[in-house]
């Protein structure tokens, strides 16, 4: 008698057939949230509207995707992992491990990283990266003060409201941090203003998933804060990484665990390194055209 | 009953949303330039903290006690002191630091923002057991949505701000005040058990007897 092992494949074959339909499964349970799709709707409203005649600068007009579909995909998605729990003594005895599940909803981010991408080339195509409503900035920076600002904080809302729902028990968990983060870059930038030129200032602004780069200087014209906009992307996907691992740790044992700690280790330094090199590259002052 | 009633509540929710508001409003006052943005956040923290005074994890058994709803829900009233004394600490803060506001409608903003909070768990107790997080969560959506978004602001302002433009938010709140006054005695007087009770009844088997 002779049996025939096959090794590998066909169970990485049905682990990621797995991991796929889980994956449509949230995807379409996120898609159908009403705070998303008020989120989208809204944003879609503003970015078909356009901005206001009298714009001065890009920051008046920009931030909408951040807050719509990063905040409130952070509430959607913070619910949507918090959904689960009740049914976690079931769910947990199935073959499906729970960073495998958590990877899965860390998919759903796709979705509004998808609208950021889209909402960036309708803004693109509203106000052109030639227009002198960016600043000072180089056309390369421009870009990735756009990226930075529009499509990177739609990608981590989500993540983060993932790496929320797996550890955190109080169910406010999700607008409270988005108060937070709120008032945060509304302190910060305040204080940018009245301390245009100060590196501790341009550090507070940049520590932050989030941040402005432009203010419309009283005299006319756009002033440039300090930083450097594509050291602050670093920053930012490095955040993003961050929000994966630690929502991937719940859960996850064995050598899983220690990949996943180790991980972290790396994308914290990575952080580290990425917000240092965005305080002290970039302008080195404050810069008014 | 009214030990046990306030005894049951959500204290931690209720205390730590409004230690971050004073964390968050003390910001706001130690930065006046900062505070127009700081204390309306900080403000929707409370109303959020007052949303979850309501919250009741044994509300199966709880509601069907001979202990009315709008007893109960008076009883909880109490918890909205929490929220009220750390708004009035923020206040208090601000006016040591100096900051011009207009103090007697920055006062109706407060007390308007937690009883907004009240009102939305009010409703939402009729239809679940733990309506905090969605009441909450709403009304800071609904709260912040001036702030968010600059156009609304040119129509509804919910903080009195010195030099803004606008209507003045005086009038939203007392029509806020009414409204939830109403709502509060609605919910409170004849509300309805949640609608999984409802659902969740075992129906009888035909030709089954009682016992």
């Amino acid at each position: 008698m002779t049996t025939t092992l096959t090794f590998g494949p066909p169970a990485t074959a049905l682990g990621r057939a797995t991991f796929t339909a889980l994956a449509i499964r949230e995807t379409r349970r996120f898609v159908l949230n009403p705070v998303f799709l008020f989120a989208v709707a809204f944003i879609v409203f503003a970015l078909r509207a356009g901005p206001d005649a009298g714009t001065t600068e890009i920051d008046t007009t920009n931030p909408y995707p951040a807050i719509f579909l990063g905040g409130f995909g952070m509430m959607a998605t913070y619910w949507l992992t918090r959904s689960m729990r009740a049914s976690e003594p079931v769910v947990g005895v199935t073959p499906v491990t729970r960073p495998a599940r958590t990877a899965a909803l860390c998919v759903v981010a796709l979705v509004p990283f998808a609208c950021g991408c889209l909402a960036l080339l309708r803004f693109v195509q509203l106000i052109p990266v030639s227009s002198p409503l960016y600043g000072p900035f180089s056309p390369s920076a421009r870009v990735a003060v756009l990226i930075g600002q529009i499509v990177i904080p739609t990608l981590g809302g989500p993540l983060l409201g993932v790496a929320l729902g797996r550890w955190v028990r109080f169910p406010g968990a999700a607008f409270v941090l988005f108060l937070l983060m709120y008032g945060w870059v509304s302190l910060v930038t305040i204080l940018s203003m009245s301390h245009p030129d100060s590196t501790l200032v341009a550090v507070l602004r940049l520590f932050a998933p989030f941040a402005f780069f432009t203010l419309h200087s009283d005299a006319g014209g756009v002033t440039a804060w300090r930083g450097s906009p594509w050291f602050f992307l670093g920053w930012q996907l490095a955040l993003c990484a961050i929000a994966v691992l630690v929502a991937l740790l719940r859960g996850a044992e064995g050598r899983t665990r220690s990949r996943i700690i180790r991980g972290l280790a790396i994308a914290g330094a990575a952080a580290v390194i990425m917000l240092a090199l965005a305080a002290v590259g970039g302008f080195t002052h404050a810069v008014t055209t | 009953m009214t030990g046990p009633v306030l005894r049951a509540g959500a204290w931690t929710a209720v205390a730590g949303l409004s230690g971050v508001a004073v964390v968050v409003g003390g910001c706001g006052a130690a930065f006046p330039a900062a505070a127009t943005m700081l204390l309306p956040v900080c403000f929707a923290l409370l109303a959020a903290a007052a949303a979850f005074t309501l919250d009741e994890p044994a509300s199966a058994v709880v509601d069907v006690t001979p202990t009315g709803p709008a007893r109960r829900t008076t009883i909880r009233a109490v918890a909205l002191l929490a929220p009220l004394a750390a708004g009035a600490l923020v206040l208090l803060a601000a006016a040591l630091r100096g900051l011009a506001l207009p103090w007697p409608a920055a006062g109706l903003a407060l007390a308007g923002n937690v009883l907004l909070g009240f009102a939305a768990a009010c409703v939402g107790r009729t239809r679940t057991g733990e309506p905090g997080a969605a009441a909450g969560t709403a009304v800071v959506l609904v709260l912040m949505t001036p702030s968010l978004v600059p156009q609304v602001a040119r129509w509804v302002r919910t903080f009195p701000a010195p030099g803004a433009g606008g209507p003045s938010p005086d009038h939203v709140w007392w029509t806020v005040l009414a409204v939830c006054a109403v709502a509060i005695a609605i919910s409170a007087g004849g509300r309805r058990l949640p609608r999984w009770r409802a659902r969740g009844a075992i129906p009888r088997l035909p030709g089954a007897v009682r016992p």
